[in-house]
């Protein structure tokens, strides 16, 4: 035995130090590798990859005749990665060599470059290159390893400024919009992503899946290799009812229009389906498309002309709304149609005298003379007779007061005057406001939609279609997402008699009364002028109208609003002509196909009549 | 009885687990190391530097088996002068590499003496300690333990080499310990060498952070060093202070002895004193180096950061790994130091959660080895020997891993026998081999 005259507990004692050591790592090791697994690999493979994106196209948007609207062309931008450090002399050489083919700020350049090297992250130094500096960017791609050149897609809209407020505008994220999709693995810092209108409403389907280069880099974000590169998935197209022709016709008539301002709805009186979609002032959607913010593209102090008349702008209808009084007096039995009034040209009602737009009267008026004259006096009188209650009736059967109910956001609803609101205020009504009513001026206000949904129901016989714009959405694979469908909301019930006098009067409108300015060779077009008073300024132009060819049911209703624009006849109607035409001219072609010689007679042989002018 | 009967029947002369540990621990750290350094630049040399190192190493192994241990003891004054000489010498002629002079530069490698230098100490204070054993309980014996480990401190923090430090320090405190020192006296080192270690310490990171100056007595106390005047003071507070406790203590106690005021007293000021030797002698680099050690935030890129990658690397390695050459944290290099103090987390890595298993087992039969030839040890010195190679392997085993598993601070210490370093694996096996020499000279029944 040996006596070391040393304690051997002690070092028992240090060995249960090691052994409880090696015990509490296996622990931790259980913890880290066993039941951490996961989460550790996940760092890793995000430690280890990085990834360019490239911009999926975004889903094209066609009109109904296959027309592109919106669509992406390819871009190039010019990428740097950070390579093998390099010294600031060498970054700074490099900045400046870019520069030169670039064109851009030498400063900006050398600062990206930095960034990216600082973060070991690469960066899109330029975007949007032109075609014509590539070759001489090509060649520094060899001199200068790390930059390089990715083509990618970008939206463009071939019309610019067109259907802007249907369309929308795609530009980048703003904090809101990256905080909803920080989570989102197809979207990065830099994407862009739908503002506005259709963009911003079909996001999902239009976006597609961003393709990406994979690149393997180590820890100083040098690249060690490319791990794939991921085809992008471009969005899915959305075909539009709108058509291009039709369109095009209206967003032209409004520009050339007086005051520029103005909305152009056009219906399929059949579906609801929208031809035309116009409201100027629009905006060119591709001034967003680089842009990081409105901010940036529009000069100082002007904003955004955002606000879409034809459904936000709310206007008193004028001499349009004289079709639902007419409903209402037709209806209530109390006014034949051929009983005639006598109109000299002004009205007393008592303490108040109300004018008729023509001063020198119209003498004897029965009804389809009143309305195709749009006699004030008439409607005063027949009004009277068929009650205010009854015009507050109809006008709402004619949903006023109520949004069209189409996928935009921000509807106005319009205004419903009568004895009703008037109660529900606890004033009192008069017998000027029922005058007032009935030719649709006082306190009634109608957006453009709203006139169209009005004249498209005299069309369809009184049905009220949910206005709709997107025919189909369809995958780049081909498969159709979504098909519009025609909705119906409501219906007015009017008597056949009733309908027909409506159309007799509204034809005759156009065939002889204020709206010959909207006259089509080979179609009936059926219309109603109006001009509504304005406190602010030049009366506001209305026109609507409808139009068929031969025994067809109506295709196409149109209401026109140009504010500012005094005479329905001369302001509103030319524009519904020119859009009916656009809309109709398979049918009109295929008929004046056999006799070619019959369109002599287009222009109106009067000028302009005058608008119709409500009460003083 | 105090080992199994059978246990020294069989006369080997190696022992062979001991051996086979240290082999496969040394095959499973080269290919952790190659795979480790694939992608640097430096790979060409590191790999050439392994494979030199190996076949030294087991050189070293053989011939410190075969050469009976008990010279060292004999011989120690040459063993203790040559060990000064190395660490002096490398101060003159040495080469500095981040930051530390500690390498001569040969012509295929370099040499880090303060590798050696550790195995060394540890045969001069087994010697000491065998031949003071009858008075192991006396504090001089403890103070001439230290007294002979003093000069190598000093060379150290010459150099500077805080992390041998670290590692020598522990080793000598353990060595102490398993030769039956008191434990009072031990307390008192630990508390010296704590103390000495914290002024210099707590000065730096004053020095970091500037606005804790704004409090006048931190104020005070970093301007302690600076003038005479102001450390006389501060030795005078501290002597009084310990002499009002102990008349304090002294009316609610009785027979409470003065001795232990005034050791703490005299540990307080001798630890100040050294702490302001060690200040005084550092140099600017080394300060730098000695910040760097303290906080590491002010590297760039954080400990923080390099502790969380080599948390991921392990963690991600899952419980099969990823493939020996397939470690994507440690091939691109996210893993700082993979070579060397990190390598444990390329091999968890790239090996997994087996792989783990096996490492610490290896290290866990390696260390039960060691304990059992010390406790087989023929003579006392061999004891001592075993025991304190045995507390080295400990100390570095507990560090690395305690370091890399987030239980440590950030200290740069390697794993010996697993990451790169010619000279800490040729020490180490020499270590191994005087062992395996105490192992097989053993004590035998037959």
């Amino acid at each position: 035995m040996i006596d070391r005259q040393i304690p051997q507990e002690r070092l028992d004692f240090i060995w249960a130090l090691a052994y409880g050591a090696a015990l509490l790592f296996m622990l931790r090791l259980v913890n880290l590798q066993v039941l951490g697994a996961a989460h550790y690999r996940e760092i890793a493979e995000r430690n280890r990859t990085q990834i360019i994106s490239q911009a999926a196209p975004r889903g094209r948007i066609f009109s109904s005749d296959e027309v592109a609207i919106a669509t992406s062309k390819p871009s190039f931008s010019l990428i740097y990665f950070p390579g093998p450090s390099r010294t600031n002399a060498e970054i700074d050489h490099m900045a400046r060599t870019l520069a030169r083919p670039l064109g851009g700020d030498y400063e900006d350049l050398r600062r990206g470059i930095y960034r990216a090297v600082s973060r070991g992250k690469p960066v899109r130094l330029a975007e949007n290159l032109p075609p014509k500096i590539m070759l001489s960017l090509s060649e520094l791609k060899a001199v200068y390893p790390g930059i390089d050149i990715i083509v990618e897609a970008r939206r463009f809209y071939p019309f610019g400024a067109y259907l802007s407020h249907l369309v929308g505008y795609i530009s980048k994220m703003d904090a809101r919009d990256w905080a909803l999709r920080s989570k989102d693995r197809n979207y990065a810092m830099d994407s862009r992503v739908g503002k506005a209108g259709l963009e911003k409403t079909y996001e999902r389907e239009l976006k597609g899946k961003d393709g990406g280069i994979y690149l393997e880099v180590d820890s100083r974000g040098k690249l060690s290799r490319v791990l794939e590169s991921r085809k992008w998935v471009p969005g899915a197209d959305i075909f539009l009812t709108v058509d291009s022709k039709a369109q095009a016709a209206a967003e032209e008539g409004l520009k050339k229009s007086i005051s520029g301002k103005g909305a152009v709805v056009a219906l399929d009186p059949r579906s609801g389906a929208i031809i035309a979609f116009a409201s100027a002032p629009g905006y060119d959607p591709n001034m967003f498309v680089l842009s990081g913010s409105e901010k940036d593209v529009l000069p100082a102090g002007q904003i955004l002309p955002e606000f879409n008349v034809a459904i936000q702008g709310s206007y008193p209808p004028g001499s349009i709304f004289k079709i639902i009084t007419s409903a209402a007096i037709l209806e209530s039995g109390r006014v034949k149609p051929d009983e005639t009034f006598y109109c000299p040209g002004f009205y007393d009602a008592g303490d108040r005298v109300f004018k008729c737009w023509n001063k020198k009267g119209h003498k004897k008026m029965d009804f389809i003379n009143g309305l195709a004259n749009s006699c004030d006096v008439y409607f005063y009188i027949a009004g009277q007779r068929a009650g205010a209650m009854t015009v507050e009736k109809y006008s709402r059967l004619f949903r006023l007061g109520q949004p069209s109910g189409i996928a935009l956001p921000d509807e106005r609803a319009g205004n419903v005057f009568g004895p009703g609101p008037r109660a529900v205020k606890k004033s009192y009504w008069f017998i000027g406001d029922t005058l007032n009513l009935s030719i649709g001026q006082g306190e009634t206000l109608m957006t453009p939609i709203q006139a169209a949904g009005m004249i498209a129901a005299v069309a369809n016989g009184g049905v009220f279609h949910r206005p709709y714009y997107v025919d189909k959405i369809v995958r780049s694979d081909g498969q159709l997402l979504y098909r519009g469908k025609s909705e119906v909301l409501s219906r007015v019930e009017l008597k056949d008699e009733t309908w027909a006098l409506i159309r007799e009067g509204l034809h005759s409108v156009v065939s002889e009364g204020t709206g010959q300015a909207a006259k089509i060779t080979g179609a009936e077009i059926y219309g109603k002028t109006g001009s509504a008073q304005n406190p602010q300024g030049k009366d506001h132009a209305w026109f609507v109208a409808y139009a068929t060819v031969g025994d067809q049911p109506a295709k196409i209703a149109v209401a026109v609003l140009v504010e500012h624009g005094v005479h329905g006849a001369s302001a509103a109607a030319p524009i519904a002509k020119a859009v009916i035409e656009a809309a109709l001219r398979s049918d009109l072609s295929a008929k004046a196909a056999p006799r070619p010689a019959a369109g002599a007679n287009p222009a109106p042989e009067t000028p302009p009549a005058p608008a119709p002018k409500g009460a003083l | 009885m105090i080992f199994p009967p059978q246990a020294g029947l069989k006369k080997t002369r190696m022992d062979w687990a001991l051996f086979l540990s240290m082999i496969i621990l040394l095959a499973l750290g080269t290919s952790a190391v190659f795979s480790s350094v694939a992608e640097l630049p430096q790979q060409a040399r590191i790999v050439r530097v392994q494979l030199l190192a190996i076949p030294m190493g087991l050189l070293a192994f053989g011939a410190a088996w075969s050469l009976n241990y008990q010279i060292y003891q004999d011989q120690w004054k040459y063993v203790y002068g040559a060990l000064l000489v190395m660490l002096a010498g490398v101060l003159v002629f040495g080469v500095v590499d981040k930051g530390s002079r500690s390498w001569y530069r040969l012509p295929f490698f370099s040499v880090q003496p303060s590798e050696f230098a550790r195995v060394g100490l540890i045969l001069v204070l087994a010697n000491y300690l065998d031949k003071r054993i009858g008075k192991i309980k006396e504090l001089q014996t403890v103070l001439g333990a230290f007294g002979l480990c003093v000069p190598v401190f000093v060379l150290l923090i010459k150099q500077p080499d805080f992390s041998a430090i670290l590692l020598t320090f522990p080793v000598a405190i353990l060595m102490l310990y398993s030769a039956g020192a008191s434990l009072f006296h031990l307390s008192i080192i630990l508390g010296y060498g704590f103390i000495s270690a914290v002024f210099p310490g707590l000065w730096a990171l004053i020095s970091l952070n500037p606005e804790l100056m704004d409090n006048s007595l931190v104020y005070y106390f970093f301007h302690l060093s600076d003038s005479v005047l102001n450390a006389s003071v501060f030795i005078a507070i501290i002597a009084i202070g310990a002499w009002v406790l102990w008349r304090l203590s002294c009316k609610f106690y009785t027979g409470v002895p003065g001795l232990y005021f005034a050791g703490v007293a005299l540990v307080l000021i001798l630890g100040f004193f050294s702490g302001v030797l060690v200040k005084k002698q550092m140099k600017e680099y080394q300060q730098k180096r000695l910040e760097v050690f303290l906080s590491p935030e002010t590297d760039p890129r954080g400990a923080g950061y390099n502790l969380l990658q080599a948390r991921v690397a392990i963690g991600s390695g899952g419980v099969l790994g990823r493939g020996i050459f397939s470690g994507t944290q440690s091939r691109l290099g996210f893993l700082p130091e993979r070579h060397t103090d990190f390598i444990v987390a390329v091999v968890g890595e790239e090996m997994g959660f087996w792989g783990m298993l096996l490492v610490i087992g290896l290290y866990v039969l390696m260390l039960r080895r060691l304990m059992q030839g010390a406790r087989l040890a023929r003579d006392r010195f061999g004891y001592l020997v075993n025991c304190g190679i045995f507390s080295m392997l400990i100390v570095y085993f507990c560090i690395n891993l305690g370091m890399l598993l987030g239980f440590v601070p950030v200290a740069g210490v390697p794993l010996p026998l697993l990451s790169y370093g010619g000279s800490n694996l040729v020490a180490t096996m020499a270590a191994i081999g005087i062992a395996e020499s105490v192992y097989a000279r053993r004590y035998t029944l037959v």
